[in-house]
């Protein structure tokens, strides 16, 4: 018996050691195999990854994770993501019996190396904004890397001093294609009497020139930097502490049986986004379809009807949360003082400044 | 000892019926985590996280303008063990194929029954990131959680996407800042990236007897004068006098209390600042815990560090009620120097905290790796 076991030993050790030196390990872009090795039937009792790890890190890392498959007659296994650019995998294959271990280098595909991404625009668009501005809207060309934006972002005095302390850290606000950031400059310093506006005042202050600064080295979402730095100079302004008042703006009507545009004239730069969405047009046929327009340093609003306009009553449905650069929302400041007992709250959540088209005289 | 002297009201203005959510809450039974339906958790980002009952665990998507109630299935007791993890951000980045600095860690929780650490994070920076979620159990053993195949369920907070594909895509989004478990309700705060709005949202859990929770405006007043809506950043339940509060911080600085049991359909709830811990600085995460017969509340912060808040006597600051009167108290702090680049602040047992430190970065920059994870003994 002893005799036997010997033997089949033996020809087991030859064996590997034949299998050994054809073994070697393959990287297809989805998967690793390992070629020239014949895996049993069942895995063995610490699963396939006990013999065979992928690893992407170096030092004390867990390999990667993914799922282990006997395809015709060869071990594969396929991450659970997709390989990355710029990223060395490093296959290890160690099978009893199969000396020394097997071992190979993969790298990910190469990084793209032409940059195309910049910042497209700034709102508010105007060269001066109130001392008591609340919040920037960053559009980029191209979706951007998260993370990075308060080390990218700065504000430089008239010396080009970058400025501490001037936006709400700690918070980026994108939209889902990580192409508009919102930046918040610190409410602590803009609300009257907090602890922050008495030791460092507001973030920015009537008449003093500054430069928003948006680096140009700041990865877009492939990692590549953009194509130049971004800057925008502007002048600090009176603080604007008076809430907005539908009743003091301008509708100007366009005719019935044209698609002219019905223009509202604001008196005041408002929040470029909520005029996206926070002004409707509702006439004799219910809400009208068209297109916005947002003009004159946002102090604009422009309606183009989808169909021509039809004589008859129109309003012009406000949302009550529409914000001018301050944060002053329709009939309610941004901080309101309780002392001032004209201030009028306002609690609904619309609305409304009623006009006419008027059909004109046919040429 | 540095402590500041303030006291300013806050005014929580109840906007739509809350009478049940707060007050029946107690004698509710939670779901058991098995009810829970498996399938794909539908998760686009996985940020703010909280335990609820039974191993369940809301993990906050800001992206996809939802709360995911996760099943762990992780529900052996423990008994408390030291978590130390160096290079937590290397280590996941290995598990997921990418480098370290395209891992962004966004929130840390501990399971209470089992003592094991869960993280959420992004493998990646682009708007394409994929969602984590890993445990990290007493050996330092890392879990990938199966986020395309777990039990689970979802509540949206957003309106319904365009059914469109080609529609244009509505680029507002409600950050959510923080997550909390309260008497049976999911309470989220968050941020718009549009309007300047204080939504505190309360969910009831399970999420399938009720739809999006009843939502909360919250005010700020300074100094009994200038009243502005504030939303707040990061909160965590307390219990001062045998009163349950929320310990919330505001964007824009102070630290306030607000009494829970008063939150009444209708009502205008008064609560009070406790603490100002100074300009420039934002409270990240706190642990509110009990040493040598004394409260306290550890805070990590921004910019200003960790700070230990003495508590013991949170409940006599009241609510103001006029309008002319001036700040005149706040619960005094320490610093607590040893602690440096701590980026998030969990409870672990009675006697330690979860911290999550980055070697580098601080004040205002992003936090760079590599970055740990540890149990400390709290101070």
């Amino acid at each position: 018996m002893k005799h036997r076991l010997t033997c089949i030993a033996v020809v087991l050790v030859l064996g590997t050691t034949a299998i050994a030196q054809s073994v070697s390990l393959q990287f297809d872009g989805t998967a690793f195999k390992v070629l020239g090795w014949t895996p049993a039937a069942s895995p063995p009792s610490g699963g396939w990854s006990s013999i065979f790890r992928v690893y992407a890190g170096t030092g004390d890392v867990p390999p990667l994770i993914g799922t282990y498959a006997v395809e015709q007659q060869s071990l594969v296994f396929r991450p659970r993501y997709p390989i990355a650019a710029g990223v060395r995998y490093r296959a290890v294959f160690d099978a009893p019996g199969v000396r020394p271990p097997v071992e190979k280098s993969f790298d990910g595909p190469a990084r793209s190396t032409t940059a195309s991404t910049h910042v497209d625009r700034v709102y508010p668009s105007a060269g001066v904004l109130p001392g008591n501005q609340l919040r920037l809207y960053i559009y980029f060309s191209a979706p951007m890397s998260r993370g990075e934006a308060e080390r990218r972002i700065h504000l430089l005095d008239a010396g080009g001093k970058t400025l501490p302390g001037i936006f709400l850290p700690g918070q980026e606000l994108w939209d889902p294609n990580n192409r508009r950031l919102t930046m918040t400059f610190d409410p602590g310093r803009i609300k009257r009497d907090l602890t922050s506006n008495r030791s460092m005042g507001p973030p920015i202050v009537d008449g003093r020139r500054y430069t928003l600064v948006i680096d140009g080295d700041w990865p877009d979402a492939t990692g590549l930097p953009m194509t130049g730095t971004f800057r925008k100079v502007f002048r600090g302004g009176p603080a604007v502490r008076e809430p907005p008042d539908p009743k003091s703006w301008k509708v100007a009507a366009p005719a019935a049986n044209s698609r002219d545009a019905l223009v509202v004239s604001f008196g005041r730069p408002m929040n470029y986004a909520l005029l996206q969405r926070m002004l409707k047009v509702s006439g004799p046929r219910g809400e009208v379809a068209g297109a916005i327009g947002v003009e004159r340093e946002e102090s604009e609003w422009r309606f183009t009807p989808g169909s021509p306009w039809a004589a008859g009553q129109y309003k012009l449905i406000i949302d009550t949360s529409l914000e001018d650069l301050a944060g002053n929302k329709i009939g309610q400041p941004f901080d309101i003082d309780v002392f001032d007992r004209v201030t009028e709250r306002i609690t609904t959540t619309a609305t409304s400044v009623v006009f006419e088209i008027r059909s004109t005289a046919k040429p | 000892m540095q402590y500041r002297k303030m006291m300013t009201q806050v005014t929580l203005v109840v906007g739509v019926a809350l009478a049940a959510v707060f007050t029946v809450q107690a004698a509710r039974t939670p779901a058991a985590a098995g009810d829970l339906a498996g399938g794909s958790s539908g998760l686009k980002s996985a940020g703010a996280l909280a335990f609820g009952p039974d191993g369940v665990l809301f993990v906050g998507d800001s992206v996809g303008g939802a709360i995911a109630a996760l099943d762990t299935a992780d529900r052996t007791p423990a008994a408390s063990a030291k978590i130390d993890v160096q290079g937590i951000d290397e280590k996941v980045a290995a598990m997921v194929g990418v480098v370290a600095s395209d891992i962004l860690i966004n929130d840390v929780a501990v399971n209470p029954i089992s003592k094991n650490v869960y993280v959420s994070a992004a493998r990646g920076r682009g708007p394409d990131a994929a969602p984590l979620v890993v445990r990290v159990d007493a050996s330092g053993k890392l879990t990938l959680l199966p986020l395309d195949n777990i039990k689970h369920e979802t509540v949206s907070l957003s309106d319904a996407p365009d059914p469109n594909p080609a529609a244009r895509q509505n680029p507002r989004t409600q950050t959510i800042t923080d997550m909390a478990f309260v008497n049976g309700n999911v309470m989220v705060a968050g941020m718009s990236n549009e309007e300047w709005s204080s939504a505190l949202r309360s969910i009831p859990y399970p999420f399938k007897t009720a739809a999006r929770g009843t939502q909360l405006q919250i005010w700020h007043a300074s100094h009994g004068r200038y009243e502005t809506q504030s939303p707040v950043r990061t909160f965590v339940p307390y219990t001062i006098d045998g009163q349950q509060y929320v310990l919330a911080a505001y964007t824009c600085t102070p630290l306030v209390k607000i009494p829970v049991s008063d939150l009444k359909a209708g009502a205008q709830v008064k609560g009070v600042t406790i603490s100002d811990l100074g300009s420039g600085n934002q409270p990240l995460d706190m642990v509110p815990y009990k040493k040598d017969g004394h409260e306290f509340i550890l805070i990590a912060n921004s910019s200003f560090g960790v700070v230990k808040l003495h508590a013991d006597n949170l409940g006599q600051y009241k609510p103001i009620d006029s309008p002319t009167v001036v700040d005149v108290a706040g619960a005094p702090y320490d610093k607590i120097t040893a602690l440096t680049g701590v980026r998030h602040l969990a409870q672990f047992d009675a006697g330690s905290a979860l911290i999550l430190t980055a070697a580098g970065g601080g004040g205002f920059g992003p936090a760079v790796g590599p970055m740990s994870l540890r149990t400390i003994a709290l101070p």
